[in-house]
Formats: C-alpha cells, sequence, structure tokens
C-alpha cells in the first residue's frame, strides 16, 4: 500500500497519508474499544477503590446476563426478534428488488427509488416518531378502521413487539433493497429468458437462477439489517412498551442510570459477539466470503 | 411430428414504432431456415415472437399449426440459444443440460443419461463435472446447444450463435450445427447478420431490412435472382447502374444509363416502360472477353489485387462509376496496371433490372 501511495502522491505525502490512517484507526476505533474490554473485566468500583485490592480481572460482569433471568429473555428476544425483523425486511425487498431491476422502466424505477429515499432524508427518530403517532391510540390508523367498521373499539398497536418489529422493517428497508437490487440489476436479461425458453416457470426462475446469482447482495442486506435491528435503540424506545425491552436499552440504563459501565460494557460485547456469529453462521448458510459482500 | 413455424401476418409494434412490417411466413418441419439482415431490423424481435418473450401487436404465430397467442415462453415447443449463450454460470456443464429436465420432473438417473448423450452427440464427452467458466468459446457453444437440445424441442431457435467465434471456429461449428440438424430433424431457425454463414447452412433463407422481409428463396435464388435492390446488393457483392427503362422485350430491358449508354439485364417483377430502374452485375460475371451482344464499357484500372486462383480489380468508368471485377488468374495480362484501360462487357442473362433504386 505505501509503495503504491508512493508512486502516487511521493513519499513525504504518502507517510502523512498512511499516518492520518493509522492514528484514525488506533486513536478512535481500536483504542476506545480496548478501553472498553478493559471496562468489561474489571468490577465496578467506587473511586477510592480503584487500584485496590478488588480491582481484578474477572469474568464476573460477563456472568450476570445468564444469573439474571429477565435480561436474559430480553437478550434472548432481542436476537430473535432481530432474525424475523430480518427475515420479514427481506420478504418485503426481495420483490421490490427484482421489480426495481427487471421488470419496472427505468423511468419508473427511477420514481420508485426516489420515493423510497425521500423519507430517509428526514431524521430516523422523526421517522418513527411518525410512526407513533400512526399507530396512537387516537391516531389516524384506528380512525381508520373504525371508520371501514373493521374493528369497534380502538386498538392498542404499541404493545407487545409488533409495533417495533413493523418500525425497524421501515427504518432498514433500504439497507436491505439496495444490495438485493444491485445484485439483479447486474444479472444479465438472458439469463432469466434462457430458464424461461427451457421451461422453467417464474418461482424456478426465481430460486434456481435469481436468487443463486442476489446471494451476496442478500447476504449484505441481511447482516445490515440484523446488526441495526440488533443495535437499534430509537425504535424501541419510541415505538415500545416497557414490555418489549430491546436489550439496547438495558445497555443504555446499565450506562447511564445504573452508572455501571463495566457491566454495560460487558453487555455490549455480547451483543456484539452474537452479531458477528450471527454474520458468520450467515455467510456460512450463503456460501459467500468476505470478498462477495465487499463488493 | 408437425413443427412447422407460421408468422400469419404479424406486426409487431413498440409504442408508435413498427418493429416487424406485416409479414406472412411459413417455416417447414425440419427445415433449415435463416433470417439475414443488418443490424436493428428485426429479427431478434422475430424469434422472441416466436419464443414466446412477446406476443405479437396483429396476426399470430403458430407453431404445428397451434395458435401461440397467450402460450408463455416455457410453455412453448420451442427452444432458444441466444446471441451471449447465457450458460447458467452458477451450474456445472451437466447441470446446464439438466436444467430443462429438472423442469420437467425426469429423475436424476434418466438426466444423467440424457446430458451424457447430448454430450456425446456434441463432441465433448468428459466435461459433465466442469465448471462453464473453464470451458473455451467453441465449447460454451456447443454447451449452449446441448442444453438447449436437451428438452426436446420441436424448434431451436439461435440468435447469432456464431458471432462472438473466431472465423475458423465458425467455420467449423456451421459444418456441426448443420450435422446436428440433420441428425435431430428438428426445425432450425437461425438468426444472422453474416450472409456466408445464411448462404452456407440454409436451405430457406428470408432477407430483412428495416423491419420488412425483403426475399424468401433458397440460397442460389437468392444470390442469382434478388427480387428487390436491397436484396441484390446485400447478399454478395454487386455492381449497381442506375438509369431508366428504355425498351422491354420479352424478359430482356434495356436500360437508358446515361452517359454509360444501354445496357440489356433480366427484368425482375413488374416493370414499365420510362420507369427508374436499376441493374445489377455481379463482379465475376464480368469478364475481359468482348460478348455478342455488346454490352461494354470501357474503364481504368484502378487498383489489383491478385487473390490466388482469381483477380479483383478496382475499376472506374469514364463517366466516375466504380466497378469491381473478378476474374480468373488465367485472364491476366501483363499490361492490367493501375492506371490502364480495358474494355470489359457482360451476358445480358447474368444481369438483373429491378425497379427503383433508393437503397443502392
Ligand atoms: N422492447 C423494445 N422496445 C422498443 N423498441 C424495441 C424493443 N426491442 C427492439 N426494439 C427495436 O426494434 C428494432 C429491431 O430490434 P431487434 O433487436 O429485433 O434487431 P436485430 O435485427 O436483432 O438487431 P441485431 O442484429 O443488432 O441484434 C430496433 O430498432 C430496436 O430498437
Ligand atoms: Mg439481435
Amino acid at each position: 500500500m505505501f509503495k503504491q501511495l508512493k508512486a502516487r502522491f511521493g513519499g513525504g505525502l504518502a507517510i502523512a497519508i498512511l499516518s492520518i490512517i493509522a492514528v484514525w484507526l488506533i486513536a478512535l476505533v481500536i483504542l476506545p474499544q480496548l478501553l472498553m474490554v478493559d471496562y468489561s473485566l474489571r468490577p465496578n468500583l467506587l473511586p477510592s477503590e480503584l487500584g485496590g485490592e478488588k480491582d481484578t480481572y474477572s469474568l464476573i460482569n460477563y456472568e450476570t446476563l445468564f444469573a439474571n433471568k429477565i435480561h436474559l429473555t430480553i437478550f434472548l428476544k432481542t436476537i430473535w426478534s432481530s432474525v424475523l425483523v430480518t427475515l420479514l425486511t427481506l420478504c418485503v425487498s426481495y420483490p421490490l428488488a427484482f421489480y426495481l431491476a427487471k421488470v419496472a422502466t427505468p423511468g419508473q424505477a427511477a420514481l420508485c427509488i426516489l420515493l423510497l429515499i425521500i423519507p430517509f432524508w428526514i431524521n430516523e427518530i422523526l421517522r418513527t416518531f411518525s410512526w407513533y403517532i400512526i399507530l396512537a391510540y387516537k391516531g389516524p390508523l384506528n380512525s381508520l378502521l373504525l371508520a371501514l367498521g373493521l374493528i369497534d373499539r380502538p386498538m392498542r398497536f404499541m404493545t407487545g413487539d409488533g409495533a417495533v418489529m413493523l418500525g425497524m422493517v421501515y427504518a432498514y428497508i433500504l439497507f436491505m433493497i439496495f444490495p438485493i437490487y444491485n445484485a439483479i440489476e447486474n444479472l444479465d436479461m438472458n439469463q432469466i429468458k434462457a430458464a424461461r425458453s427451457l421451461g422453467a416457470g417464474w418461482i424456478r426462475t426465481h430460486y434456481r437462477i435469481i436468487i443463486p446469482h442476489a446471494k451476496p447482495g442478500i447476504a449484505t442486506g441481511c447482516i445490515m439489517t440484523f446488526m441495526l435491528a440488533a443495535g437499534s435503540y430509537a425504535v424501541p424506545a419510541l415505538l415500545g412498551s416497557p414490555g418489549s425491552r430491546w436489550f439496547t436499552q438495558i445497555i443504555y440504563n446499565w450506562f447511564f442510570e445504573g452508572g455501571n459501565w463495566n457491566q454495560g460494557a460487558a453487555y455490549a460485547f455480547l451483543l456484539l459477539l452474537i452479531c458477528i456469529g450471527f454474520i458468520a453462521l450467515v455467510m456460512r448458510i450463503f456460501k459467500v466470503g468476505l470478498g462477495d459482500i465487499a463488493r | 411430428m408437425d413443427s412447422s413455424v407460421h408468422l400469419d401476418n404479424v406486426v409487431m409494434k413498440f409504442g408508435d414504432f413498427t418493429a416487424i412490417q406485416q409479414s406472412d411466413l411459413k417455416i417447414e418441419s425440419g427445415e433449415f431456415f435463416s433470417f439475414l439482415g443488418p443490424s436493428g431490423c428485426g429479427k431478434t424481435t422475430i424469434l422472441n415472437m416466436i419464443s414466446g418473450f412477446l406476443d405479437p401487436t396483429e396476426g399470430a404465430v403458430k407453431i404445428g399449426g397451434e395458435d401461440m397467442r397467450g402460450v408463455p415462453a416455457n410453455k412453448r415447443p420451442t427452444s432458444m440459444i441466444f446471441q451471449n449463450l447465457a450458460l447458467f454460470p452458477l451450474m456445472t456443464v451437466a447441470e446446464n443440460i439438466e436444467f430443462g429436465l429438472e423442469v420437467r420432473g425426469v429423475n436424476k438417473r434418466d438426466r444423467k443419461k440424457a446430458s451424457d448423450r447430448l454430450l456425446e452427440l456434441v463432441a465433448l464427452p468428459d466435461s459433465a463435472d466442469k465448471q462453464v467458466s473453464a470451458l473455451s468459446g467453441g465449447q460454451k457453444q456447443r454447451i449452449a446447444i446441448a442444453r438447449a437440445l436437451a428438452v426436446e424441442p420441436r424448434v431451436l431457435l439461435l440468435d447469432e450463435p456464431l458471432s462472438a467465434l473466431d472465423l475458423k471456429l465458425r467455420q467449423h461449428m456451421r459444418t456441426e450445427l448443420k450435422e446436428i440438424q440433420r441428425k435431430t430433424g428438428i426445425t432450425f431457425i437461425y438468426i444472422t447478420h453474416d450472409q456466408g454463414e445464411a448462404l452456407t447452412m440454409s436451405d430457406r433463407v428470408a432477407v430483412m431490412s428495416a423491419g420488412q422481409i425483403q426475399q424468401v428463396a433458397d440460397p442460389i435464388t437468392l444470390y442469382r435472382e434478388p427480387v428487390t435492390d436491397f436484396v441484390a446488393s446485400f447478399v454478395g457483392e454487386n455492381n449497381a447502374f442506375k438509369g431508366s427503362i428504355q425498351d422491354i422485350n420479352g424478359s430482356e430491358i434495356v436500360v437508358d444509363c446515361g452517359p454509360l449508354g444501354k445496357l440489356v439485364g433480366k427484368g425482375v417483377g413488374a416493370l414499365t416502360k420510362g420507369q427508374e430502374a436499376t441493374l445489377f452485375i455481379r463482379p465475376e460475371h464480368i469478364s475481359l472477353i468482348p460478348v455478342v451482344e455488346g454490352n461494354s464499357f470501357d474503364v481504368t484500372i484502378k487498383e489489383i489485387n491478385f487473390e490466388g486462383a482469381y483477380l479483383t480489380l478496382n475499376a472506374e468508368t469514364t463517366y466516375g462509376h466504380s466497378l469491381a471485377v473478378q476474374i480468373g488468374s488465367d485472364q491476366y495480362s501483363s499490361n492490367m496496371t493501375p492506371g490502364a484501360h480495358i474494355s470489359l462487357s457482360y451476358h445480358n442473362k447474368d444481369a438483373v433490372v429491378i425497379s427503383g433504386g433508393e437503397n443502392v
């Protein structure tokens, strides 16, 4: 890398560029993380006890999660719900991505993409809040359903995980659509025609030709959506109820309400660990490498 | 089984643009039929109509006498070989060939048998487990043929399948395609903009221009008796002389070509006195030896190329028409050098006169 940079910018500038990258990586990415690892392995002590005999490394903060039934349930629920959000988003996005890439005329595709992107110019909190308004007890959705006579009493949408998952599908759909759209877009139309000409119906054409081709895109979309869902704070905070807490909220509480950074850091790392495991699993299932995803 | 294809007065429009003008054409069972025409004339559109990727705006496509309107591509007794072959890159060679059978629910053992037999037919018996990317251009070509044949289509549609190959391989594949067609007896509908390909392989050829079928005939007739000026100038090389018809004596037409004088040729189609017309003479029909009828003109040699068995001359008449001439090497004499003046002539029966002449 140094050689290439040197060839292009000369020695002095190349060293400068590399040092900036190194400083950025070390000071802003690696060091804070290491600090958090350090935190997570030490007990939460009063300032006077720091460096004292109680200040020893242990895994006790990590064990807390498995000892606390409520936290463990929320942790597992967060993972499971994030998987569901990912699958739901995939089900919604794939047909849309296929339509945009292969069925729509360029004009229609451009219009649809614009319509998809415009809401994302608005801040995530505001966007989620609009769902809060729509789903409210006296909100427009209830009014509509009442007016249509489908229900005779307003419904509480925002109890349980339903509203949270809906909000997340909405919040992260673009991260699923675009990788899949890109993957399908560069599929040669003749591949589809060839399958058709050999007698394949639409379903078989999708699962034998189009989906295998779009696999890296689907994997990328799934990984991004899962990570965002599992790490989401705003959506569950706004659309959830006390009964549908997300694991991120627990981490937040440790840091800012419990004042126990050590415990919070350990929880955060457990979440990270699971996410990495999920990525590895998805890559295994889809038989894709890191290179395919980075494409 | 009847595997004829009938384009029954079809018209294909894309919005306001008419890609295929009204055409009526019947391709017989077991025929090797080609569509020949320049890029953009609507050849692929015709194949798309037959294969079911497009339904004609008007008229009907009939396969084996059955109207195919509304029958989707995967339900038609046709199979297509694409210009870029479109082999499935994520499948092995055998999986590619067996795909159509898998769709039809054929069991694994019979599929394997079929793919082995087809690999034998296309002379690639050991490549079943190869990856598509490991094949050479010619091998890919043959796998594409095998894949299309695996579903036992009644009609095989080929969209310029040889255009990506080098000359040598192309010539080799021509013979092979012809051989496969003879062995299987399937109706082949072949698309090309390469006239050599169309003329050597086909039983009949349809020449197209701008969405219009100009002539449908066997290769020899197409070459010898073109019916439109487009066909005359598109198929093979031709020299064209514009003029107006001065006299009609039976099938012999006298064309007044202005300063060049009167030239005589065979008439094609309905011609009337005084009408604008073009007289076409092939380079190989022009000779140095004066002929009795007296169609002759004096030219200056511009360029002379020795090609072994024959010579090609680029010549120019006194009035600036340029002219291509091909003569046997035995007629060469040392005074044929650029700048030399010679006299050329031809037989009346070898020239054709066609009305109009916008395309020349
Ligand atoms: N789906 C379509 N919509 C609009 N116009 C089209 C469509 N398909 C083809 N055309 C037009 O119809 C004409 C014929 O196209 P076609 O693809 O049949 O040509 P072709 O003879 O196969 O040419 P080539 O030798 O370059 O493949 C072209 O002018 C093309 O632009
Ligand atoms: Mg074409």
